[in-house]
């Protein structure tokens, strides 16, 4: 294990941190708020420590191992969401350390679930980092430092791998810091584009901002009580579901379509099945609602379109309390839940792949036993996935239940009620936001115990970094195989 | 430079490698995912899974914006129409693996050339070459000529008995006149000598010299020279049937293989030469066939093992000149170390080979050392560069790069520190890998 070159890492991810602190004092010094000196402080709190590491570490090598990678991605993430709560802390806007560390790794993981009850009286600055824990997060941080560290070659393969999320890294170039900073690219567009098209609807800039870092980073943190229910505008929620939708896309898909390859978009197995996902599932809601209630029918259609967007893209943004609908329509949205955006998006929870393989790989299983001797391969975009990759997706669905089982009963030990916990673990484990119970989408996290918001903070970021890259840490021949 | 290479075998793969870490965007096509997801596991490239002869693949690879294409597939057919076919999507430049020298001809060159297929590279030619030369000039383990000769590299193996051993460069003086050591391989260490290492029995020594210098700088390391005239394949491959083509008539050729078949037609092909089937792992059989009063034996087997271990036994009982073929990357430091004589790497020549159409423009020429990682570039000093300014005493030349000499004109000259290099001079100088980037400086 190479701790210098870990170490070095650590650091400079400390004055990308510091840095980014910087523009948020920017912002409330602009904004005039109290949060000024919070921000002076917790950037100065990065920031040195930070240089006394890369200056202690001068001279380290380049090279990174598979394991070092996962250590140091999880030791990346916890640390910047550990330095993330200074400015909560600090500004006594959130004082206490477990809701502040739940609150920065409910951003940094773009999980948007919230402990905070009084949202509007927090000045702008502080709003500001919250929406900013969710961009810098959505794409992943250790993607963003790659697309400024050309020189880290095959080990920034490892460090993208080990962050990113879904199976496989797809490279649009040969260079994996050119393969970053075109994904950044198309990130930082599309998030220009929505500022854009809200402010064309009435939102302030501010506000325009805050919500395009949540929605393209599938966040969910909104800079009101109200989530987007604060504005009742169609415009605004249907160009927001147009972004959640776009965010929770295989973003090497969406660079393609940007340079006019629009057929590759349908042509891509996973974007078609994501598309007929949220087809199915909104027509599913849609028509309940009709049956059910009295709403206009338009309202119906943007209600249902608009939760189930949110919810399979991981972002968490409300526009309507569904646990007043029918148990059944909200059951429907649960298992939303466990179904996650395209590998390659922003988007959090198991995967569209990940589902799909499943779902076939258990279907082809039937025919299996029919030919036992039959050569039938699951096959995806065409091809025939290895079966390694099969029992690779297998043991993650089983990690995946297995961490939600389990922790549900850890969580029900300080919560009490089962619908709650479960909600909580099964929101933060495919960091979505609003869960079930009393923590639903027009509730907050407040009321949960501190040991259980530590708890689920991990969870986030265990889910964040899909489960092997921490797992593996904890694994004895991670350490001794070395 | 975007570089596309189809065929992960042993060269593309190396190739890859290399030139990635020479920070060339790489890509690298091959039919069999498998090797693709191995290598991109080691190196920082791209790979597209299609085949080297489909216009739908080869446009996968971006070809339209890349400079090179070299096409290293197992077959040879295939790597003529990749080549056509990249030409055709855009490519700059096409650099096609064959195993006929056929294509080399001046004749056909301009046919060819009109098809698009740029260059050729033919490894076992050139791996057949490097085992000519240490055959005739049999102090050698390696030897190079630069601008025809003008100057020239020799790797030389130093024993106990050379009258340089032990002793500080510096205090040689005189008796190093026209002589440089550029490189010394000791072990798995690749040292850049400055004034005070000293070389010692056992090492691996890089100079550079002259022609009329050659004969002396053998007699300070202790060589006696001695023609060959017996000489004893192991293995009737590709590289020794081209060996033995480049050798002539001028001497005794005994080949051992085990194929049958391969007996036939290397006894069919080759006039002078007595082929017998046998399994050159049998002790016996090599000892009944004279192993004992060969003057050199060279192992061209496919295995690397077998070459090592063969070659092994022929100089404990007593063969001057051993040269084994070892395409494994891993044994070639276990073979420097067994004391074996030459090595012969055929990706590392292929690999060296098109590494010079990579270079920048002001690099003319390249070779990389079979058992040492620095590698020999000729610079040509352009005007206005730093390298023109001082003499190179007062240069402050980085420590991990050695200057070897200078080609003026027709002229050779081995290095000294009161030269200085003009404008318009080709600069041979030795690097290790991480010296690269110090030394460019010297020359933009």
């Amino acid at each position: 294990m190479n701790y210098k070159t870990i170490f070095r890492i650590v650091g400079l991810m400390l004055l990308v941190e510091g840095a980014a602190l910087l523009i948020s004092l920017l912002i409330a010094w602009l904004a005039g708020g109290s949060d000024v000196m919070a921000f002076a402080w917790s950037s100065l709190a990065c920031l040195v420590p930070g240089l006394l590491l890369v200056m202690a570490t001068r001279k380290s090598s380049m090279m990174i191992s598979r394991t070092e990678g996962f250590l140091i991605v999880t030791l990346v993430w916890l640390i910047f969401s550990l330095f993330g709560t200074l400015p909560y802390i600090f500004s006594r806007t959130i004082p206490g350390f477990a809701d502040a560390f739940f609150e920065t790794m409910s951003g940094f993981t773009t999980t948007g679930a919230s402990v905070v009850d009084n949202l509007e009286t927090f000045p702008k600055g502080i709003l500001f980092w919250r929406a900013l824990t969710h961009w810098l997060g959505g794409m992943g941080i250790i993607v963003l430092f790659l697309t400024m560290m050309p020189a880290f070659g095959i080990g920034g393969m490892q460090l993208y791998s080990a962050e990113v999320p879904g199976m496989t890294v797809e490279k649009i170039s040969p260079r994996i810091y050119q393969t970053a900073r075109i994904v950044w690219g198309v990130y930082v567009l599309l998030t220009l584009v929505e500022v854009v098209l809200l402010m064309f609807g009435g939102m302030s800039l501010f506000d325009s901002v805050c919500h395009a870092f949540a929605t393209m980073a599938t966040g969910g943190f909104s800079t009101k009580q109200a989530s987007i229910a604060f504005w009742p505008s169609p415009y605004i929620q249907y160009v927001i579901t147009l972004f959640m939708f776009l965010a929770g896309t295989n973003f090497t898909l969406l660079y393609f379509a940007g340079r006019g390859k629009f057929s590759r978009l349908f042509r891509d197995e996973e974007f078609r099945y994501y598309f007929l996902f949220v087809l199915g599932f909104t027509i599913l809601i849609f028509s309940g609602l009709l049956i059910s209630t009295k709403l206009p029918a338009e309202q119906a259609f943007r209600d249902s379109l608009f939760t189930v967007v949110s919810v399979i893209t991981t972002t968490g943004f409300v526009t309507a309390d569904y646990l007043m609908w029918r148990p059944v329509l909200y059951m429907l949205v649960f298992i939303l839940f466990f179904f996650g955006g395209s590998t390659g998006s922003t988007g959090g929870g198991v995967k569209i792949m990940r589902i799909v393989l499943l779902l076939k790989n258990s279907y082809y299983e039937l025919r299996r036993i029919i030919h036992p001797s039959g050569v039938i391969p699951v096959k995806f975009n065409k091809h025939a996935i290895e079966p390694r990759v099969i029992s690779n997706v297998l043991a993650f669905f089983m990690f995946y239940l297995m961490v939600f089982f389990v922790s549900t009963v850890i969580l029900m030990i300080f919560v009490g009620d089962m619908d709650t916990s479960m909600g909580a673990v099964a929101s933060c484990l495919g960091n979505i936001g609003p869960g079930l119970g009393s923590v639903g989408p027009v509730f907050t996290y407040s009321a949960v115990p501190d040991a259980g918001k530590v708890f689920l903070s991990l969870l986030m970021m265990l889910g964040r970094l899909e489960l092997f890259t921490v797992l593996v840490i904890f694994s004895p021949s991670f350490w001794t195989d070395q | 430079m975007k570089v596309v290479i189809a065929g992960a075998g042993e060269v593309g793969t190396h190739l890859a490698r290399m030139l990635s870490h020479e920070n060339h965007d790489i890509v690298l096509m091959d039919n069999d995912p498998e090797k693709l997801a191995q290598i991109s596991r080691e190196v920082d490239l791209m790979t597209v899974t299609g085949s080297a002869h489909s216009f739908v693949d080869l446009k996968e690879t971006g070809l339209n914006k890349a400079d090179l294409f070299i096409a290293v597939t197992t077959s040879e057919e295939r790597n003529v129409l990749a080549c056509a076919m990249a030409s055709y999507l855009g490519v700059a430049r096409t650099i096609a693996r064959i195993n006929n020298s056929e294509y080399l001809q001046a004749r056909y060159r301009e046919k060819l050339k009109n098809m698009g297929i740029h260059e050729f590279i033919y490894p076992e030619s050139l791996a057949a070459k490097e085992i000519v030369s240490s055959v005739k000039l049999t102090g050698t383990r390696q030897y190079f000529e630069f601008s025809g000769g003008k100057l020239i590299l020799m790797g030389i193996k130093i024993r106990g008995n050379a009258p340089i051993v032990n002793r500080p460069l510096e205090e040689l003086g005189s008796l190093l006149k026209d002589i440089v050591a550029v490189s010394i391989s000791r072990g798995n260490e690749n040292i850049i000598p400055s004034g005070k290492d000293m070389i010692l029995s056992g090492d691996v020594v890089y100079f550079v010299t002259n022609r009329s210098t050659q004969q002396r700088l053998f007699e300070l390391t202790g060589k006696e020279l001695f023609e060959v005239k017996n000489i004893m394949f192991l293995g009737g491959s590709r590289i020794a049937q081209k060996t033995i083509e480049k050798l002539g008539d001028n001497y005794r050729i005994k080949v051992i293989e085990v194929n049958r078949e391969r007996c036939s037609m290397i006894a069919d092909q080759f006039e002078n030469v007595l082929v017998i089937n046998g399994d050159g792992r049998n002790l016996d059989l090599l000892q009944e066939e004279g192993l004992a009063k060969m003057d050199a034996f060279i192992a061209t087997t496919g295995s690397s093992e077998v070459n090592l271990l063969s070659c092994h036994l022929a100089k404990s009982i007593g063969i001057k000149r051993t040269v084994a073929e070892v395409e494994n990357f891993a044994l070639i430091n276990t073979a420097e170390n067994m004391d074996i004589g030459t090595i012969v790497n055929k990706k590392l020549i292929a690999a060296s080979y098109i590494y010079r159409f990579t270079l920048n423009a002001e690099i003319s020429n390249v070779k990389c050392l079979t058992s040492s990682e620095a590698e020999v570039f000729e610079f040509i000093a352009k005007p206005g560069t730093r390298i023109i300014e001082k003499p190179v005493r007062e240069l402050d030349f980085p420590s991990e790069a050695k200057l070897g000499g200078i080609i003026r004109g027709d002229q050779g000259f081995v290095a000294s520190g009161n030269m200085q290099v003009q404008e318009g001079d080709k600069v041979v100088v030795f690097t290790v890998p991480s010296g690269m980037k110090k030394l460019e400086k010297f020359f933009k």
